[in-house]
Order: structure tokens, then sequence, then C-alpha cells
């Protein structure tokens, strides 16, 4: 049996350990329900751009703009694939970071040239060791995601993507299903394709308003779609910050249990040692006094 | 008098849900006016003053960022990426936003962020010039 100090002192440390577990516990925690009510603040935005867009398809089908160009002529191995990754800027939650890892590793296996844009500390340290082309003056953290830095990234991407210079853009990032379960996943961003925005199919004799676009209707998508892809990116940026506090609330939240047993046992095995000390000591005080005793 | 319904969503929060008498919103190529019964229509917005008539004769200011408007069935929509009343501006930071962006103009920079900055420099001027002159600011 381990002696009684040594035991001591392993309970302080796991102690030590379960307050700082516990801390970030509640920051996460306190983190995530701001994050919530951020994305709930910007849905209805969101959300009315994407029935713009599929509204303005409907009526105009035969729309041909620039983000809609599949660029379908160049072949799959020279397609220039560029993926923005969200990843947190520290581990300590959980399988989180790896999530993400696996899917975007997942996308570089496929062919094309790989470009990446990676949000997040951790992201661009694994990537980077792994040698896959990174843009470096893409650096922006996950912490309060910011309408602001959605608009520097997207205005990042949609110019690099009407320059020619990317021809496939896709998110990576995780979606918070529920308070328990939130997945990586890939969002294609550009070129927008049409099926993404489920156009209603709408009987021919039914009668539909017509909607003029002023002053152009490349204009009027010139401006939504920008603002479109900013949301996007914003949704995905505020969802992985929600969904990174979520995980490191539950890997924190489990780290404090498995501390507050690892403590209950330990303090079992020191109070047997300590019995086991006393006891030794009695024996031997008895069998001194009986010693004494026989002379 | 004649209503519409009115929905102004700007990217952080829904700015304004209800009915109104007349809008003036900043398009493109100057100032468009919706009053009730309009043709549907999607108008691009441009960064400026959007002005709205809630009661009759009483004109409420708001400074609009990028975005558009679709009226349909004689609902207006506005979807912009900021909407803020003049009494929420901060004329300290819009000031100090604009100056960031003169000094940045100033230097050598990339076109794609020539643009940024002109962009953040008009929404800096159009805040000033909508909060600057009210008398709570003077």
């Amino acid at each position: 049996m381990a002696n009684i100090r040594e035991i001591q002192s392993r309970i302080n440390s796991v102690k030590d350990t379960m307050k700082i577990t516990n801390a970030m516990y509640m920051i996460s925690s306190s983190k995530m329900t701001q994050a919530k009510k951020k994305l709930a603040d910007t849905e209805p935005y969101f959300y009315g751009l994407q029935g713009e867009i599929s509204r303005i398809l409907r009526h105009l089908p035969e729309l041909k703009h620039r983000f809609f160009d599949q660029r379908g002529k160049i072949p799959k191995e020279e397609r220039k694939i560029g993926s923005i990754v969200i990843t947190a800027d520290k581990g300590l939650a959980g399988a989180y970071n790896h999530n993400i890892v696996k899917v975007e590793e997942e996308i570089l296996a496929k062919p094309g040239i790989h470009k990446l844009f990676v949000v997040g500390e951790l992201g661009r340290h694994y990537f980077s060791k792994r040698g896959v082309e990174i843009d470096t003056n893409f650096r922006y953290t996950v912490q309060k995601p910011t309408m602001h830095r959605a608009r520097d990234i997207s205005g990042a991407i949609i110019d690099q993507f009407l320059d020619g210079e990317l021809d496939e853009v896709y998110v990576v990032y995780t979606r918070m299903e529920n308070s328990v379960q939130a997945d990586a996943e890939v969002m294609k961003l550009l070129p927008l394709e049409r099926a993404d925005f489920n156009v209603m199919k709408m009987p021919l004799n039914m009668y539909r308003e017509e909607i003029d676009l002023y002053p152009s209707a490349e204009d009027v998508m010139d401006r939504i779609v920008p603002n479109y892809v900013n949301g996007m990116i914003y949704g995905a940026l505020v969802e992985a910050y929600a969904s990174e506090h979520n995980a490191r609330m539950m890997a924190m939240k489990s780290a404090t249990d498995s501390a507050q047993s690892l403590i209950k046992e330990l303090s079992i095995l020191y109070n047997r040692a300590r019995q086991a000390a006393i006891t030794q000591e009695i024996t031997e005080v008895c069998a001194g006094a009986r010693a004494q005793q026989k002379k | 008098m004649e209503t519409f319904g009115l929905k102004i969503i700007a990217s952080d929060r829904v700015f304004y849900d209800g009915r109104c008498l007349s809008l003036v919103i900043p398009a493109p190529d100057g100032e468009k006016g919706i009053l009730p019964r309009h043709e549907n229509m999607v108008i691009a917005i441009d960064v400026g003053i959007a002005r709205m008539e809630l009661e009759e004769c009483k004109w409420t200011e708001v400074a609009v960022g990028t975005g558009f408007a679709e009226i349909v069935n004689n609902r207006v929509t506005l979807l912009v990426d900021t909407a803020e009343r003049p009494e929420e501006i901060d004329i300290r930071r819009a000031q100090e936003q604009r100056d960031r962006a003169e000094e940045q103009m100033r230097q050598k920079q990339s076109i794609q962020e020539y643009y940024h900055t002109q962009a953040s420099l008009a929404r800096a001027m159009n805040r000033l010039r909508l909060a600057q002159d009210k008398k709570w600011n003077l």
C-alpha cells in the first residue's frame, strides 16, 4: 500500500486539476449561451436571404450569373478547390477538432488542387505539418465571431473566386444539432447551385406574380450573393463557436466527474492507509507495554 | 390612410416589423420612394439613409448598409447588413472608424483592400451624416 503522504499529494493534485476543469466548464457554458443567442439573432436575416435567392431563381429561371457558373469545362484534376476549415484555437474539447480534421482529410483525398483557409490555431498547426498549401494571409481566430470578421473572410474568398484562383469553395465546420449532438459538416459555398435553393415545382397553368428587379437582375444578385456568402460564413463561424464550447463543456464536465470519482477512490485508500498506520502504532505501543510488564 | 407591411431585417436583429405609410430607400442611382400597393419589385440598396413614415408626417430615419428591398403583395421586406437609428449611433466610434479608413486609404493597398476600406469609409460617413446634426449631439 502506498504511503499516506503520496496519496495525500495525489489527492491534492487531482483537486487542483478539478478546479481548472470546473472553471473551464463554467466559462464554456456561459460562452455557449452567448453564441446561441447570437445565432438566434441572425437567423431571420439568413433565412430571408436564402428565401429571396430561391424566389428570384424561381421567377428568372434563365438567369445567368457569375456566382452560378459551375465552370464545368475545367477537368477534375485541375480544379482549384478551397476549403475554409473552422477548428478551435486550443484542444481540451473532446473529439471536436479531430472530427473536423477527419472531414477535411476526406476532401483533401479527392482530385484537384487544394488550398486551405484555416480559422483556428489548432487546425493551422495540424495542416501546416501535413504540408498542404495554406493561405498565410488568412489569420483569424475563432473567438467571438463578428460580422466584421465574416465580411473580411467572405471578401477574400469571393475575390479569389471571381479572379479564377478558386473554382470551388467549401466550408468545413461543426453544426450543432442539439445540446448533446454536433456533427462535422461540409457545406458548398461557391459556386451556388440552383438545387440548393429547393426551387419549387409549380403547375404550368398557375399565375405567377411578376417581379421587377431594379436596377437590373445582375445588380440585385451582385448585392444579394456576397451578403448571402457573408451570412453563410458568419453562420458557420457562430455554429462552430457554439459547438466548440458545447464540446468543451461536455469534455470538462466528464473530466470533473471523473476527477470526483478519482478523489473518492483515493480518499478511501487514504483512510485505509491511515487506519493501517494507526492500528500498527497501537499494536506497537501495546507490544511495547506488554514487554515492559513482563520484566 | 393606406398602409403596407414593413419588415426591416438587419444581420444581427429584426430592426422593425409593423405597418408603414411610406418609405424612401437609397437605391444605387438615387432615392426610391415606396407607397402602398407598389408594384412587385426587388430593389438593390446602397449604403445610405432610409426614411420611413410610420405615422402621418412623422418620419423616422434609419442608417442602412448594403442589401436589398423586396416588395411582394403590398409587403415590403428590407434585408440589409446594418440598420441603425440616429440615437443608436456612437458619434465617437463613427469618427474613429472614418479616421481609420481615411488613414488606410492613404497607404498603398491591394484593390481588394481598397474596396474594403472604401466600403468601411462609406458606412462611417453615412453614420456621421445621420447622427451629426441631431440635437443631442450638438
